[in-house]
């Protein structure tokens, strides 16, 4: 910054420096009028530069021979001041300075400086167009990471539900694996809780009958007033008698 | 060293400049002359230091020199020639800088006078620009089709040809140098002008009466917006009519 302030300042400085011979080098129309009698030089009048001109003055007036004609040139001189140069037709030290400016510029142009700077914006073109496609090639990669990662997924899924789907089966299978045999061991149980009853059932009838024979016998030989004499032949007729008497309750 | 714009000059010498160095001898050097080096060193130190800073991202004379030549390359040789041009993109855009800081001086403080308000560059460049569009076109497709081609146009009914053949050859010889070089000369007269008009108003009324010369000076301020525009402008116009030359003589059809 402090560098472009100076060579700011020493812009300015230059500027006013050269203002004053700037100023009194202008080609005004008052300089070359001064610059046309300066340098006045005419035939057959004496003197050079404002004492030909004045003495050029004096001959007009005294009615000189020839001084009439002079007169008339030089003043066609001095209004030549006035004049503007022809805009249109162009100088040609300008051409020079201005075609030799631009052929050296186009060399310059042509050599260095041009492909320098166009071979610039090509290679970050390049650039800019290498880190697009290799976005666009680690998205498509990207995408395709996801893709498979997805159908692992998927996969993975289909493979946790298969197993919890069969996990189901073989636990539906064992429960009513189970169940079958519970059932069974439940029936075996209860068939053989009935034959056990039926066996005990059977053994207090049996009991109760023998129980029954002897109290009927004792009361029998109680009412008889006499044991009967053959005591397995007394059993005999009492079950033969209680054996009768079921048969008819059944 | 008479240079700097720190005088009004009378108005018969308003874009003359006496010579400063080697006076009198065919490479006498004036203010003219001295625009044109220094557009020649402007251009060549934008693109030199554009060259140099080599940033990713652009910034300063890297940004100005890749729009330039973005904007040629975009906006005059593909709109114009196409594709093919491409190659004519060094010299158009040397050109296109050239004519612009050739012009822009017209604004620039101490300064202040456009170098192709002279009419020496406008008319050199447009016969640089005339040889190269018949070279072009006399390569591209034969001088007989060239010539052809451009004075006899088809799709003109051949009655018409009588008229239209000299005209045509006119053109292309004579009016379109011409008309190259007196556009950009009486544009960059035209505006020198106007800033000096109000320039001189604004400080003569300044001198006398104060309030008024408020008027003439802030017209001054816009003219001198308005000059950096046409100064832009006419860089752009310059170019773009050298590309649809050359375009013309590289592919007639269009």
């Amino acid at each position: 910054m402090s560098k472009r302030l100076w060579a700011a300042a020493a812009v300015v400085v230059a500027a006013v420096a050269l203002s004053a011979s700037a100023a009194s080098a202008a080609e005004t129309v008052g300089s070359c009028i001064l610059d046309e009698i300066a340098a006045a030089e005419f035939e057959g009048i004496e003197g050079d530069g404002f004492t030909a001109a004045k003495n050029l003055k004096t001959a007009y007036e005294a009615k000189v021979e020839g001084a009439e004609e002079l007169k008339k040139d030089f003043e066609k001189d001095l209004e030549g001041c006035l004049e503007a140069p022809n805009p249109i037709i162009p100088e040609v030290t300008e051409i020079i300075w201005g075609g030799a400016a631009f052929i050296v510029l186009l060399a310059l142009m042509k050599w260095k400086l041009f492909p320098v700077v166009k071979n610039l914006m090509e290679q970050r073109t390049q650039r800019i167009q290498d880190a697009i496609d290799d976005a666009d090639r680690q998205r498509a990669e990207a995408a395709e990471v996801k893709a498979n990662y997805e159908a692992e997924l998927a996969d993975a899924k289909a493979e946790a539900a298969r197993i919890v789907d069969e996990a189901r089966e073989q636990a539906g299978a064992v429960r009513a694996d189970l169940q079958a045999r519970a059932e069974a061991d439940i029936a075996e149980m209860r068939e053989r809780a009935a034959a056990d009853v039926e066996a005990s059932k059977r053994q207090a009838i049996a009991d109760l009958q023998s129980e029954v024979s002897d109290i009927a016998l004792g009361a029998a030989e109680a009412v008889l007033g006499r044991s009967l004499e053959d005591p397995e032949m007394q059993r005999q007729l009492v079950d033969d008698y209680i054996a009768s008497v079921g048969a008819g309750q059944d | 060293m008479n240079v700097f714009a720190l005088d009004f000059p009378p108005v018969s010498q308003l874009f003359n400049w006496p010579d400063f160095l080697f006076t009198d001898t065919p490479v006498a050097l004036n203010k003219t002359g001295l625009i044109y080096i220094a557009a020649l060193l402007l251009t060549a130190g934008l693109f030199w230091a554009a060259g140099r800073r080599r940033s990713l991202v652009p910034t300063g004379a890297q940004t100005v020199a890749e729009a330039g030549i973005d904007f040629v390359e975009n906006s005059i040789i593909m709109q114009t020639i196409g594709p093919d041009g491409r190659r004519y993109l060094p010299f158009l855009t040397t050109l296109f800088f050239f004519v612009f800081f050739s012009n822009i001086f017209e604004v620039v403080p101490f300064i202040q006078f456009p170098a192709n308000s002279r009419m020496a560059i406008p008319l050199a460049l447009a016969l640089v620009v005339w040889a190269i569009y018949h070279v072009v076109g006399i390569r591209a497709q034969g001088f007989y089709h060239y010539f052809k081609g451009a004075l006899f146009p088809p799709g003109v009914p051949k009655a018409l040809y009588i008229l239209v053949a000299p005209i045509e050859l006119l053109q292309i010889l004579l009016i379109r140098p011409l008309s190259l070089a007196i556009r950009l000369w009486a544009n960059m007269v035209a505006g020198h002008l106007l800033l000096v008009t109000f320039a001189v108003l604004s400080a003569a009324l300044w001198g006398t009466l104060y309030v008024p010369a408020v008027l003439p000076f802030a017209a001054l301020i816009l003219l001198t917006a308005f000059e950096i525009f046409v100064s832009a402008l006419q860089a752009f116009i310059f170019t773009i009519l050298t590309a649809v030359y050359i375009g013309g003589s590289l592919h007639p059809e269009h």
